[in-house]
């Protein structure tokens, strides 16, 4: 007697079954805390150090000039997101979010430059 | 019969091209969320209305890409052969009664069975011309794969589909699904699963998938085609498809004749074929799903030495049972 | 040391007696014995009678200025013991120990493209890892190496034709597998010898996906190769890096703390249940049976929802560093993944059942690509092709690292050496991984899970192994005492056994072969680096 393999009547039970697939764009996946999306940088805990740049694996973050002193540069196309520039930075000052959907029709849009200080919190 | 308007809107409209045409890519849409809820995901969604529109979608797309005909190729029949295959498989539909009646009125005769039957063969070697002629290695292996696996099947085809033909007394189709008080399917289940097995060898569908195996051989006989050409061939596939469930629904399931509730028979004999159509191929469908890929040598051994004989042994039984229903 | 080794080590010193010029410990605490350049033969000859299963793990070279120095590290008695030579760089001639060991065939070959070093006897000296117009006598690994000025790709066209000529033409057609083709998922070619449809022949190339990484990794510092050998691999980058980790730690002599170690269980399981998962669902979908390839899949993606909570990404995980781990597991987290290992463990009832029982699966793929254990053992193949050959090796158990020397797990074994047996093989691992994690989060420590590590290594040198899904994966690295490392070596699992493609894919039918390559797993970007 040849026994049958259990996927013949797990085919047909699927077939009432609601799809695994979620309909993206319009659901969005729920994204837990901690994942390491898109930097948010708080220019004012920063004090220069460069240690991020340094340490970044994908020399992603360029030391720039805002008001006379040094801050991180971001170029979200080379970054890896491995967050070794949060873990690094002495002040806490680079923090991660949920943001994944990255992508971008202009390579401009991917560098992030830190603002001007006098606005609190991230840059866009 | 006259070329009046009649005729035409019959051939051309209903039960004629138009018409299969559109149920043909209904059916490919059928297939398609089937499989894809079996594996438990969405099928076609995002063109039109629970993805109904996809199908045609693809074929309009392929339609606008860009016609290549490589250099070495058999130049007649590389471009000869989709449409030809297509034209072959829609011509063969003629001869099954859709509403209780053939697209094109009296033209059923004693016979016809085995023109339909063979024509399907014709159609199937024009898919072994259009990989031979293509000269590809994989879609010269594929061509080769095609020829053997059709070859081989096409007998216990033949042989299966003589025993409806014998319990009703008759080679023409009409007339055979026309005498089927009680489906055949159920007076000589034996003879169905046979037959559905081999029209699933017939349409290489999985396990018998090998002629187009896309892991093994890229694209099979289709990998040189593009364009109008690869829209044409692909629609040939899905033809072929229902012209093989249309013939196992004539000759199993009592074709297009069903209760007739009120109003025009010829609406409720359609509606009837295109229930057991659409289940036959939902029955295909499900053994595509449930099974891997066989190797060509074991598809052999599955033909020569069990379809072969099993059909055979199951030709004879229906020889006797319909001796002894009409003693 | 196990006593075996001192019985390696006692014969070696009675046989070579003074060609021996120095025996020293490689951290953590295994065996290096600097040969005579002409005595390497003899020692190994030593070894092999001492424990005939004695295999290469891999070759390593190390450019030391004046010198290049060889250090063959031999898998024996289950540990490594490491025999150094040192060839002139101007003359670095040595013997070929191939007709000893066949599975040190493609180490010397990768040896002899990287560093120029030339091995007499070898049966097949090609070029292995670098492209065929590649200029002559420029090898990279070298300290001195300068990029030179490529001719354009059109000049030397010639130089990049097919050349690997497989035996004269005696009637058998010749198709080329790869290195683009849906069988495979990264691109290396196969020259297939067919005659009809049996396959005669088969001569892999491989180099397609090199990257250069062992260089790469010279001129960065320790914290940031640690992203970069990650990097090798995506499927199994955890193990990468904590591999290279382990190594680093042994080098400074540090170790890790125990909550560290029992977390870095626990992301090695997941990243070899998932590994699994992964090669399983791509096992069905190359012998045509999609269904299953969808089911497998919806089922990983759990398991990537865990990781993406643990470690902040679904597949690379960054999650191990030098000195523990970057992040903690939060409490809330224990009874979901166990509620996860629970439904996981029932659903490889399931597909076990489909395994066991599906007839066209059994048809496609067993006896099927063969490999059996004497050849498993000449030939040097790890990881679950081995096991599915019958070799009884782990690194898990042999030699154990992070927490396994707490933590009782099975090393599944079959016999048949099929690909049957090798997808079984993963199967059951992939049920003894929710177990060890089960285990782990069971017994899981309080304390801290990291220690602040200096960023300069002092000088010296360590291996390091893990069990990667794929087999063994073993990482030499060697510090001169400054923030970059002098040389990191990497032999992933899929190099060793490239030679196992050779071996199973002689005699079967060409419809066979994809079935049976993917049965071995291969990983080409592991294989090039």
């Amino acid at each position: 007697m040849v026994k049958l393999s259990p996927i013949l009547k797990e085919a047909l039970i699927h077939l009432f079954k609601k799809p695994a697939t979620r309909r993206y764009p319009e659901e969005k996946p729920k994204i837990p805390a901690g994942f390491r999306g898109k930097q948010i940088f708080d220019i004012n805990l920063c004090i220069g150090c460069g240690l991020c740049s340094r340490d970044c694996p994908a020399k992603a973050i360029e030391m720039v000039e805002v008001d006379g002193k040094p801050r991180p540069l971001f170029h979200l196309d080379r970054c890896i997101f491995c967050y070794q520039c949060a873990e690094s930075c002495p002040r806490n000052a680079i923090k991660s979010s949920e943001t994944f959907e990255l992508a971008a029709t202009n390579k401009s849009d991917l560098i992030v430059k830190p603002k001007a200080s006098g606005a609190a919190g991230a840059c866009e | 019969m006259s070329l009046d308007s009649g005729f035409l809107f019959r051939v051309l409209i209903f039960p004629g091209f138009a018409f299969i045409l559109f149920f043909t890519m209904f059916c490919d849409w059928v297939e398609r969320k089937i499989e894809a809820r079996m594996q438990n995901r969405m099928g076609p969604t995002y063109t039109g209305p629970v993805g109904i529109l996809q199908p045609f979608a693809d074929f309009v797309k392929l339609l606008t890409k860009e016609d290549i005909v490589p250099f070495n190729v058999k130049n007649f029949i590389f471009k000869l052969v989709p449409l030809l295959s297509f034209s072959i498989f829609v011509f063969a539909f003629v001869f099954l009664p859709i509403d209780g009646a053939n697209a094109i009125l009296n033209s059923n005769f004693e016979g016809d069975l085995i023109l339909v039957l063979t024509l399907i063969s014709i159609a199937n070697f024009f898919l072994f011309l259009s990989g031979w002629s293509s000269t590809n290695p994989y879609s010269a292996t594929s061509a080769a794969r095609i020829l053997t696996q059709f070859l081989g099947y096409d007998i216990p085809l033949f042989i299966l589909a003589l025993a409806p033909a014998f319990l009703a007394r008759s080679l023409s189709i009409l007339r055979i699904a026309a005498s089927q008080p009680l489906p055949f399917a159920l007076v000589i289940p034996w003879v169905f699963m046979l037959f559905i097995i081999t029209l699933q060898a017939e349409l290489e569908k999985d396990p018998f998938d090998i002629p187009h195996a896309e892991t093994e051989i890229v694209g099979g006989y289709e990998t040189e085609y593009t364009g109008r050409r690869l829209a044409f061939l692909k629609l040939a596939k899905d033809v072929q498809i229902v012209l093989g469930a249309a013939i196992a629904v004539e000759l199993f399931l009592g074709g297009p004749y069903g209760p007739v509730f009120y109003g025009s028979p010829a609406f409720w004999y359609a509606l009837w074929f295109m229930l057991k159509l659409l289940v036959v191929v939902v029955l295909t469908e499900y053994l595509t799903c449930v099974f891997a890929r066989l190797r060509i040598d074991q598809v052999l051994v599955i033909n020569w030495k069990v379809l072969l004989p099993l059909s055979l042994l199951s030709l004879v039984a229906t020889v006797g049972l319909g001796l002894w229903l009409t003693r | 040391m196990p006593t075996s080794i001192n019985g390696i080590l006692k014969a070696l010193g009675d046989a070579l007696g003074d060609r021996i010029l120095q025996t020293g410990t490689l951290r953590p605490e295994k065996v290096l014995v600097q040969v005579d350049v002409g005595a390497h033969r003899d020692a190994i000859k030593v070894i092999l009678k001492q424990d005939e299963n004695a295999g290469v793990s891999a070759i390593t070279g190390v450019d030391l200025g004046k010198t290049i120095k060889l250090l063959y590290h031999i898998r024996a008695c289950n540990t490594i013991i490491t025999m150094g030579v040192e060839l002139p760089k101007e003359n670095a001639k040595i013997e070929s120990i191939t007709d000893l060991i066949s599975g040190a065939n493609f180490h010397e070959r990768e040896v002899s493209d990287l560093f120029g070093v030339t091995f007499e006897g070898h049966p097949n000296p090609k070029r292995l890892i670098l492209p065929e117009d590649w200029p002559e006598n420029v090898f990279p690994l070298r300290k001195d190496f300068t990029a030179p000025n490529f001719p354009s790709k059109t000049e030397n066209s010639g130089a990049l034709k097919d050349n690997e000529q497989v035996s004269g033409d005696d009637g058998l057609v010749k198709i080329v597998l790869g290195p683009q083709h849906p069988a495979l998922i990264e691109p290396e070619k196969f020259i297939l010898k067919v005659d009809g449809e049996i396959v005669k022949e088969v001569k892999p190339r491989i180099g397609y996906v090199h990257r250069g990484i062992e260089k790469a990794a010279e001129s960065r510092t320790y914290l940031q190769d640690i992203y970069l050998v990650e990097r090798i691999c995506g499927i199994c980058n955890a193990c990468h890096a904590a591999c290279f980790c382990q190594t680093v730690e042994a080098i400074m002599g540090v170790d890790a703390p125990p909550r560290a170690r029992y977390l870095r269980t626990i992301i090695l399981e997941l990243n070899r249940i998932h590994s699994h998962m992964l090669l399983l669902g791509h096992a069905g979908f190359e012998i045509g049976y999609e269904t299953l390839f969808h089911y497998m899949w919806r089922d990983r993606e759990r398991i990537l929802d865990i990781m993406e909570e643990l470690t902040g990404n679904r597949i690379i995980a960054s999650f191990i560093t030098i000195g523990g781990v970057r992040r903690d597991l939060k409490e809330e987290m224990i009874p979901r993944i166990k509620v996860e290992m629970e439904a996981l463990r029932e659903r490889m009832k399931f597909y076990k059942e489909i395994f066991e029982d599906d007839s066209t699966i059994k048809m496609r793929t067993k006896n099927v690509g063969v490999l059996s254990k004497q050849d498993a053992l000449k030939l040097c193949v790890v990881g679950p092709v081995a096991r599915g050959s019958g070799v009884n090796m782990d690194v898990r158990r042999d030699e154990p690292y992070a927490a396994y020397n707490e933590i009782p797990f099975r090393v599944i074994t079959y016999d048949d050496g099929d690909s049957w047996a090798r997808l079984m093989v993963r199967l059951d691992e992939v049920v003894e991984s929710a177990n060890i994690i089960q285990y782990a989060l069971e017994h899981l420590p309080g304390g801290p899970y990291r220690v602040r590590v200096p960023r300069i290594v002092p000088a010296g040198e360590a291996i390091g192994r893990v069990e990667a899904p794929r087999g063994e994966l073993f990482y030499y690295v060697k510090s001169n005492g400054t923030a970059y490392p002098e040389r990191v070596k990497v032999r992933t699992p899929t190099f060793a056994n490239i030679l196992a493609f050779v071996k199973i894919a002689e005699g079967i039918n060409i419809a066979d072969v994809p079935a049976s390559f993917i049965s071995l797993d291969p990983c080409f970007s592991c294989t090039d680096r």
